[in-house]
């Protein structure tokens, strides 16, 4: 059972992340489609730095560089350019499939190496403890990372006035906008921040869970991590609920896949995918979304 | 404390002089350039020329965004709310505030809002989410965050619109106070009673540009009337006599229906539309009247009760309404659904799609004679351009209401709902609709006609009655204005509280 | 100036990924060789341009219907899957029932019902449930692509086993050839001004539209937005299920995984290309078809992954989103 707990948080890191990342873009009025992209090029960019340098710490960073490299890219289009943001989410997601694709052709033509992992840490005295201990205190670096993210943006969101600036445009632009809140420049913060948690997210992957990249390796976590907002209704403890629920799953599966069950094995894999569609059609998210969730702000009467 | 300014676009040499310690009024009919030139001074839009000066320096009209203006000392109450809804109170004047420092402290917040109230006597509720506020709470909240921030000019924009008459009663006494307290209040209307009673000054604007500057006591309301129409007064257009009275073609029967915010769920409805008669609703803005034009367009479903059309119940429905004979017009473009990007044809035939042959036929569209049909509507109703291909989104207000008005009105339905036809508009097509609606109703029609312009209510309405927190009360004939706000507010002996 | 921003953007798009390529040490020239021989240089390139392009064009329209009625359809590649799926179930196993001249189009129709049903699944959760169409649909995506793995891993699994790939169709289920191509590509053609037909020239179609510029003036109109979406949904996924049955009666021969090179997120680059009007997007398909034909070559020949064409896809888009779109309602 701990075990199962405890591989539950740690699957569950890279989902928290990368939601957590986008909870924050969208309490700013941004939905970002690109997440998966995002983690893609993350996922990429942490293997491919990692394996040449050796250093998982250089891999991480240029993870979010990357991401960030394309939140750019999502910002200047649909923040600033006010471009519709779902189509340029695909957009990215295509271009980050191809250039990673590319990429690994590129870089690594005889064939890849595998990326150096990162080791778990166990918190000194707290791992001891019973029950909790192990599952909590034994984890990797991310899950920890994850779990202080989540912690930094409630605090953040609620405590600080930034915090309240970021909701005020989510909910309201106009108002913001009324007050002299400078409404573009913090989508564009939120989009860059969200970014870069989604490329550390991917850099979980290929630095954590395996130690290689294969094309389109994502394979819709970023989606589901969109999933895991409106499910977790966009509060920062929903979407850590939200979160550790996906994370028991696929532990489940994981342990239900090694027991050798006669279910075959796409049905496994299909597994998530299902249960995040049955979570969605049972959990009234739409009211509570932010105010002006998705729609580009514009200053009537003054030119961009 | 001087501001001198002229502009142009929707502007045309503009000027407004504003004094230290005084109550100034804007005056001038809608479109005529009021809400537009306090924009410019909110920092809001950019005038294509002009100056503007405040505290006797000039301003760089280039770089003078909102943020400017309120480090100027401007603070603007707007018509409609700028606070965010979600917010309190409280956090509504602590998110924008760059002093407040890094951390949103909660008890300090309501501390600084408690100040405020007991300094400048305004009441404004805490700990509640602004969406859930009235209105004249929000609008008392909005001025106490322009004077938190240390607002020398207060801008309030048509802040009267919303208000009963008994909260216009406690609002006037309010910008006295302001003004004497050493700031320059500007506050626009149309509503010369107030003006009166409230402004040292009074500017007068007319299609974008100054009409004159006067000073309360040397001016009359003809006066004022003349400057701001450019002719006398006329008399609204006189009701005709009503045709005889038919047989009832609407009725409501014990309408329930859920609201949308506090005190606009309907309650117990029960009314009844003859043919050949105009019946007005009247109501304050937020006291069902959105949830009983729903519910009368079909778009609502009542939680009890029906709705007749001559004497039998009708099913839920757009269509099932239409298919009676029921007709909807709304003074707002979206509601009264016209689609602002398809073209004026398209837009005439929208509600005909599922059975008008004419025009639908086994499957297929016939563009032709849709733009033959267009083509005479446009001609039968004066709509300018004469293009049945063009978007609507691309007419005037005025003429995009004639779209919808031709629609409506043009297969001369025996039941119309009537709501806010004349929003938004200039009072020549104001006076066009009015005319259709009389018209109707003479050629035996019975018509609903819900209005949040109580004028517009009285001037056309054979009968009229009040939309009070979601139920209809009788209001009275002829009474003097002061007794039906009374009404409004639900003051009146005999109504049940909420 | 209409048809020039589209043209700016395709040979913009595949200046950009040309430098990338080169940037990254990779033969760009020769690449760009490859890609023009092998999609434009001679029968046998058109032919597989051709067979590349009807895909596109089918699942370019499904894209283009649904966006034009304000629902984000992203899941086309899920349906054009979960067509190719039902088509080779009911050609498989139907064949020794069936008389022969019914077995093409009943594989063809239950191919489009397939799709139109998987896409129902997600306009009917948006409609009762409020969920958002742009997960879901993505979601199904890789339902449907599971799906498919089971059928070949299991009951739909070729007698001899010996791989994870259905059954050939029986001849009598296959595509009769057109030339040097399938006649699933004629049928692709006319399919757009079917579209257009559809959109322009019926009842069904103004009310779409509307739904897509205005859910609120529709509503008033006595439209209902919820279900037009679902209704958009189910012909945008019946477009895209044909697409997939087609790919197995014209072109595989039979279902396996991988049979789609995401035909269906190509698909969004097309009709955003074609600014959703479904006459232009036949070019917008050409174009992309002769790209993918062409890195097929690009890969063969110069060792460029055709995974490189996405870049193109991707640039393509973001230079395309100036244009309108309709408003998508609240």
């Amino acid at each position: 059972m701990e075990a199962l707990l405890e591989a539950a948080l740690r699957l569950a890191a890279p989902l928290l992340l990368a939601a957590l990342g986008e909870l924050v873009v969208e309490r700013a009025g941004v939905v970002n489609i690109g997440v998966e992209g995002m983690m893609l090029a993350g996922a990429f960019a942490a293997f491919a730095v990692a394996a040449a340098t050796g250093s998982p710490a250089l891999g991480v960073g240029a993870a979010a560089a990357a991401a960030v490299a394309l939140g750019a890219v999502f910002a200047a289009a649909a923040v600033l350019g006010r471009a519709d943001q779902i189509v340029v989410g695909t957009a990215l997601n295509l271009l980050a499939l191809g250039a990673t694709g590319l990429a690994l052709r590129a870089l690594f033509e005889g064939g890849a190496p595998t990326a150096p992992g990162v080791a778990d840490v166990a918190l000194p005295g707290l791992a001891a403890l019973p029950g909790v201990g192990p599952v909590l205190f034994r984890q990797s670096p991310f899950a920890y990372a994850a779990l202080a993210l989540c912690a930094g943006v409630a605090l953040a969101l609620a405590r600080t006035r930034a915090g309240l600036v970021l909701r005020a445009v989510g909910e309201a632009a106009r108002a913001a906008d009324a007050e002299g809140v400078r409404v573009a420049a913090v989508r564009v913060a939120a989009v860059l921040f969200g970014a870069a948690a989604a490329g550390v997210a991917g850099s979980v992957l290929t630095l954590s869970q395996t130690h290689v990249f294969t094309e389109g390796m994502t394979a819709g976590r970023g989606f589901i991590a969109l999933a895991v907002v409106v499910f977790g209704r966009w509060r920062p403890l929903g979407v850590l609920g939200a979160a550790l629920f996906f994370g028991l799953a696929s532990a489940l599966q994981f342990r239900l896949q090694a027991r050798g069950s006669d279910v075959p094995y796409p049905v496994f894999l299909m597994f998530p995918y299902a249960v995040t569609l049955a979570v969605l059609a049972f959990a009234a998210g739409r009211a509570q979304a932010p105010g002006d969730l998705g729609r580009p702000y514009a200053r009537e009467g003054k030119a961009g | 404390m001087e501001k001198r300014f002229g502009a142009r676009a929707a502007l045309e040499g503009a000027d407004l002089v504003v004094a230290a310690g005084e109550v100034h009024a804007l005056l001038g009919e809608n479109g005529a350039g009021k809400t537009t030139l306090v924009n410019v001074l909110a920092g809001l839009v950019r005038p294509d020329a002009g100056r503007l000066e405040i505290g006797g320096r000039a301003v760089d009209l280039r770089r003078f965004g909102p943020r400017a203006a309120r480090v100027a000392g401007v603070g603007m109450v707007h018509q409609h709310s700028t606070l965010v809804p979600a917010f309190t109170v409280e956090e509504n004047l602590a998110f924008a505030d760059p002093a407040a420092g890094r951390w949103f402290r909660p008890r300090a917040a309501r501390a600084r809002v408690e100040a405020l109230r007991a300094r400048y006597g305004l009441d404004a509720p805490l700990g509640v989410r602004a969406e859930s506020l009235s209105v004249g709470q929000r609008q008392r909240a909005e001025i106490l965050r322009a004077l938190d921030r240390g607002a020398r000019v207060l801008v309030l924009d048509e802040p009267t619109a919303v208000l009963t008459p008994g909260e216009v009663r406690a609002l006037l006494p309010v910008l006295r106070q302001l003004a004497a307290s050493g700031c320059g209040v500007v506050f626009i209307s149309h509503k010369l009673d107030e003006i009166r009673a409230v402004a040292d000054r009074i500017t007068v604007l007319r299609r974008g540009r100054g009409v004159g500057t006067v000073a309360t006591a040397a001016t009359d309301a003809r006066s004022l009337g003349r400057m701001m129409l450019g002719r006398e007064l006329d008399a609204l257009a006189p009701r005709r006599a009503a045709a005889a009275r038919g047989p009832v073609l609407l009725a409501l029967r014990g309408l329930c229906a859920p609201g949308l915010r506090e005190g606009s769920a309907l309650r117990d409805l029960e009314l009844e539309v003859r043919a050949g008669e105009i019946v007005g609703v009247a109501g304050i803005d937020g006291n069902g009247q959105r949830e009983l034009e729903e519910v009368l367009a079909g778009v609502r479903r009542p939680s009890a009760g029906s709705v007749e059309v001559a004497g039998a119940p009708v099913p839920l429905g757009a269509r099932a309404l239409r298919a009676r004979g029921v007709a909807h017009l709304s003074g707002d473009r979206e509601r009264a659904g016209l689609v602002a990007a398809m073209s004026v044809a398209e837009n005439l035939l929208l509600k005909a799609t599922w059975d008008d042959r004419r025009f639908f036929r086994r499957g297929r569209f016939d563009a032709e004679a849709a733009a033959r049909h267009a083509r005479a509507c446009i001609e039968a109703f004066g709509i300018v351009p004469p293009d049945p291909e063009r978007a609507v989104g691309l007419l005037s207000g005025g003429n995009a209401q004639k779209v919808a008005v031709a629609r409506e009105l043009a297969e001369r339905p025996r039941v119309l709902v009537a709501v806010n036809p004349t929003r938004g508009l200039d009072v020549g097509s104001a006076r066009f609709v009015h005319e259709r609606l009389l018209a109707l109703r003479d050629a035996g029609s019975a018509i609903a006609l819900v209005s949040t312009e109580l004028d517009e209510v009285l001037a056309l309405s054979d009968r009229a009655v009040a939309l009070v927190r979601g139920r209809l009360v009788p209001l009275p004939d002829g009474a003097d204005r002061d007794a039906i706000g009374a009404v409004l507010l639900g003051e009146a002996p005999g109504v049940a509280a909420a | 100036m209409s048809a020039l921003r589209p043209l700016a953007a395709a040979a913009a798009a595949l200046v950009v990924a040309a430098v990338a390529i080169a940037a990254l040490g990779l033969p760009a020239g020769a690449a760009l060789r490859a890609l023009a021989a092998g999609s434009l240089g001679g029968p046998a390139a058109w032919t597989a341009t051709l067979l590349k392009t009807a895909p596109l064009l089918l699942t370019g329209l499904a894209v283009a219907l649904a966006f034009r009625c304000g629902v984000w359809n992203i899941g086309a590649e899920g349906q054009l899957l979960a067509g190719a799926l039902a088509a080779t179930a009911l050609a498989t196993r139907l064949a020794p029932g069936a008389p022969a001249p019914l077995l093409l189009p009943l594989a063809a129709l239950g191919g489009a019902a397939a799709g139109a049903a998987l896409a129902a699944v997600a306009g009917g959760l948006r409609a009762a449930r409020g969920v958002s169409e742009v997960i879901s649909t993505i979601l199904l995506n890789f339902v449907a692509i599971q799906a498919v793995a089971w059928a070949v891993q299991g009951p739909l699994q070729e007698a001899s086993g010996a791989y994870p790939q259905s059954d050939a169709l029986p001849a009598a289920a296959r595509l009769p050839a057109l030339g040097r191509v399938h006649a699933g590509v004629l049928l692709a053609l006319l399919a757009a001004p079917g579209a257009a037909w559809l959109l322009f020239r019926t009842p069904l179609g103004l009310r779409l539209r509307a739904v897509g510029h205005s859910p609120v003036a529709a509503r008033f109109a006595g439209i209902s937005p919820e279900r037009h979406g679902v209704t958009a949904l189910a012909l945008a996924g019946a477009l895209a299920g044909a697409a997939g049955a087609f790919e197995v009666a014209g072109v595989t021969g039979r279902l396996y995984q991988g049979l789609s090179p995401g035909y269906g997120y190509t698909a969004i680059a097309v009709a955003l290309l074609a600014r959703l009007h479904p006459l232009a997007v036949v070019p917008s398909a050409l174009f992309f078809g002769a790209l993918e034909a062409g890195a097929a070559a690009m890969q063969r020949e110069a060792g460029i992954p055709s995974v490189a064409t996405e870049v193109v896809q991707g640039i393509v888009i973001l230079f395309s989103v100036g244009f309108a779109l309709p408003r998508r309602g609240a």
